[in-house]
């Protein structure tokens, strides 16, 4: 994947640049508002990666000007602005997601990847597979090798978001803000509760677990018996 | 002459500098006015207002005491018009009945005799002749016509013929045309009522200096005693400016305005104090706070790197460090959201929310976490689903604060209970265990930040979660209670927390953001 990085903190910029490139991507890297966004219209990139505050021109304006030249590629905006509202500017903007500083590279590499899933995804159909597992959003039904699965709603929404970014690795933070809608932090591990508890629906009945745990990361739902790579 | 002495001693310096020209400035006045600055004096408003006073009051006095001598002055000239009028009448009478000789008799008749001295009668013929060979009959018709009474003060002797008596006295005069020529005149002395009136008219100057000058008096006694107030406020404001914080404004037993503003100003001061204390407390408790695992994190470091290990060691200790740093930069989360919070930062997120669909979501998420994790009953009792305006994330940060204390500090097989009852107007949200509960003294405590009670110095936190309760609790203007769940067992009360809210509250804390984001 090709990544434009916009920060201005080189060394947190390098950092982030090793990160990415060992996980497989290209990076570019770009010192400042300016140089980003002439960058961005240059080369096409799969995903960006955009600091919030950046000097001579602020992230937030380059992302507006990239989404008025019709530009869509995927946007992460990184920030130590750390507040609901900033979060609610940002994506407004434009971005796609929103990071706060200081945060695991793990979960912006998480995130990076469900990004860039869903821009190419596109329209999903209205029932997701994954191996024998199948989950019906019309009928709102859950089978797995023709057997039902009876799934509270809050287990259901939990589900289809891990069927929706297969294959990816999916933090704790995202299924909170994404399942529950949630932008704080319980102290108590409430997700992995719930993970184990759907685990225990989805996985105990059966001889190859769908849903693995990724130690320092989160959660992944995949059909490959090989549990995932750790980071 | 003091000046002119100043003056000489001035001249007789060997160095005049600019000093001594400030020094005889200050030593022309008194002494109670050299002790202040007099151009401030005349610059306090107690002055000018005193001033203010002063000349309305003098204009009002002098207003009232010049009616009063205007009309005692009109009172005496109507009653000596009065009595020459009277007198004119009987003289004209008798001229009417067609006897000039009776009636130059009966003037003669008054002049000799003593009338007190106070009428002097005059028919004063320009031409006797002319008024000889007039007929006597066609007097009285033309003296209707004619008649006319004039009055006007005669202040000079000198307007009089000469002959009268009594000279040099003020008289008033009627003037009366008797017919062509032929003149009554009859004079009142008035030097008694005029002596009466020139003493009143003196009081009355006297009356109003008197007023404009006490008024002065008093507006500079009340311009100094009020700037010696100010200074001495002044003076303790500045000893606080420099540090002392310990410093009060002094009260007197007068009880006035200026006790009273002090007495605001100094609970001022004890909240700013108090907040300092606060500050100094909470950054003592950072830096021990932050210090500690920083320490840890870097010898754990330091000792892994005294010699060559495995590389499963390597990673075992660095995923140690990665969970140490996590846990600094939650703590840090933590107090900057609480920072925050205390700010009063209002946000646009607020929004409609229903508390009791919230309530059932965390319960939803930590029955799961209180059966799997601590072997616990969880129970639910949300009788209602309020309606409040709120930022939901934070609330729901409070809640989930709560129920993860509730979980950490319940023994196995306890109960933990959420519950919500109240309507949209006012309702309550509790969570409660039966664990060993907080004794009533240490209730206060917890919610200083980095507080952790004895007890549960072993266990995971970082002391900040009750204080962001408290913060979210305040930004709400709810109110918080604690209480023991269990009171019948002193051995393990538990705990029962209670967030009160009120939509009255909640309206008018958000009004008065909104009044202080537009004035």
């Amino acid at each position: 994947m090709r990544i434009l990085l916009v920060e201005d903190d080189t060394e947190a910029a390098a950092y982030l640049v090793k990160g990415l490139t060992e996980s497989g991507h290209s990076v570019e890297h770009a010192a400042d508002g300016e140089e980003g966004l002439e960058m961005a219209i240059a080369n096409a990139y799969d995903s960006m990666i955009i600091d919030r505050m950046l000097p001579k021109r602020d992230g937030l304006s380059v992302i507006e000007e990239l989404r008025r030249m019709g530009n869509m590629a995927p946007v992460l905006i990184l920030s130590a602005l750390d507040d609901v509202d900033e979060r609610v500017t940002g994506l407004k903007a434009g971005g796609d997601d929103y990071l706060t500083k200081p945060y695991q590279l793990s979960e912006l590499t998480a995130r990076l990847q469900a990004l860039t899933r869903r821009a190419h995804s596109g329209v999903q159909g209205t029932v997701l597979h994954v191996g024998d597992l199948t989950l019906d959003l019309i009928k709102h039904k859950v089978t797995r090798s023709g057997r039902n699965i009876n799934l509270q709603p809050r287990e259901f929404r939990l589900l289809e978001y891990l069927m929706q970014h297969t294959g990816q690795v999916v933090t704790r933070s995202m299924l909170l803000e994404n399942v529950w809608d949630y932008h704080f932090d319980p102290q108590t591990n409430v997700i992995d509760v719930q993970i184990s508890r759907l685990r225990s629906k989805i996985d105990k009945d059966f001889d190859s677990p769908l849903l693995h745990t990724v130690r320092g990361a989160g959660y992944k739902l995949q059909e490959v018996s090989s549990p995932a790579e750790t980071n | 002459m003091l000046q002119q002495k100043l003056a000489d001693t001035s001249v007789q310096r060997p160095v005049p500098t600019e000093q001594p020209s400030k020094d005889r400035q200050s030593r022309q006045y008194p002494g109670w006015l050299r002790r202040l600055d007099r151009r401030r004096l005349f610059r306090t408003s107690a002055f000018r207002l005193a001033l203010i006073y002063a000349t309305l009051f003098s204009a009002l006095s002098a207003a009232t005491l010049g009616f009063i001598y205007w009309s005692t002055r009109d009172q005496i000239e109507s009653q000596v018009d009065a009595r020459l009028r009277l007198e004119t009448d009987y003289l004209i009478n008798l001229y009417k009945s067609g006897a000039l000789p009776e009636l130059l008799e009966a003037i003669q008749r008054r002049n000799q005799i003593d009338t007190y001295g106070r009428f002097y009668y005059l028919a004063n013929n320009e031409s006797d002749d002319k008024a000889a060979d007039k007929p006597a009959d066609a007097l009285p018709l033309k003296l209707k016509s004619v008649r006319t009474h004039t009055t006007r003060n005669m202040g000079d002797v000198a307007d009089l013929p000469p002959g009268s008596p009594r000279a040099f006295n003020p008289v008033r005069v009627a003037e009366t045309q008797l017919s062509d020529g032929l003149k009554l005149t009859i004079g009142h002395e008035i030097s008694d009522e005029q002596a009466l009136l020139d003493h009143t008219f003196a009081l009355v100057v006297g009356a109003t200096g008197m007023t404009l000058l006490f008024s002065l008096i008093g507006g500079l006694w009340i311009g100094t005693s009020v700037l010696r107030r100010i200074d001495s406020v002044s003076r303790t404001a500045s000893e606080i400016m420099s540090g002392d914080l310990s410093q009060r404004l002094r009260v007197t037993d007068r009880d006035d305005e200026f006790d009273e503003i002090s007495t605001k100003l100094n609970q001022m001061l004890n909240r700013i104090e108090d907040l300092m204390k606060s500050m100094q407390q909470v950054t003592n408790n950072v830096a021990h706070d932050l210090r500690s695992p920083l320490t840890r994190l870097r010898n754990r470091l330091e000792v892994t790197l005294l010699e060559e290990r495995d590389p499963e060691i390597y990673r075992s200790v660095m995923d140690e460090a990665i969970g140490d740093a996590d846990s600094l930069i939650h703590t840090f989360n933590a107090m900057l959201s609480i920072a925050r919070l205390e700010a009063g930062i209002d946000s646009s997120q607020w929004t409609e929310t229903r508390i009791g669909d919230l309530a059932g979501e965390l319960a939803e998420l930590y029955e799961a976490v209180a059966e799997e994790q601590g072997e616990l009953t969880f129970y639910t009792d949300i009788q209602s689903n309020p309606v409040f305006h709120c930022n939901r994330h934070l609330i729901g940060q409070a809640l989930t604060n709560l129920l993860d204390n509730a979980i950490k500090y319940t023994p196995h097989n306890g109960v933990v209970c959420l519950s919500v009852s109240g309507n949209s107007d006012a309702f309550s949200v509790s969570v409660s265990d039966n664990g060993q509960g907080i004794p009533e003294a240490e209730r206060e405590r917890v919610f200083e930040r980095f507080v952790r009670l004895e007890n549960e110095r072993n266990s995971p936190g970082n002391g900040l979660g009750l204080s962001l309760v408290q913060a979210v609790v305040r930004l709400h203007s709810a109110r918080l209670t604690m209480e023991d769940n269990d009171t019948g067992n002193p051995d393990n009360p538990g705990l029962k927390v209670t967030l009160h809210f009120t939509r009255k509250a909640a309206v008018d804390k958000r009004n008065r953001s909104r009044k202080a984001l537009t004035a």
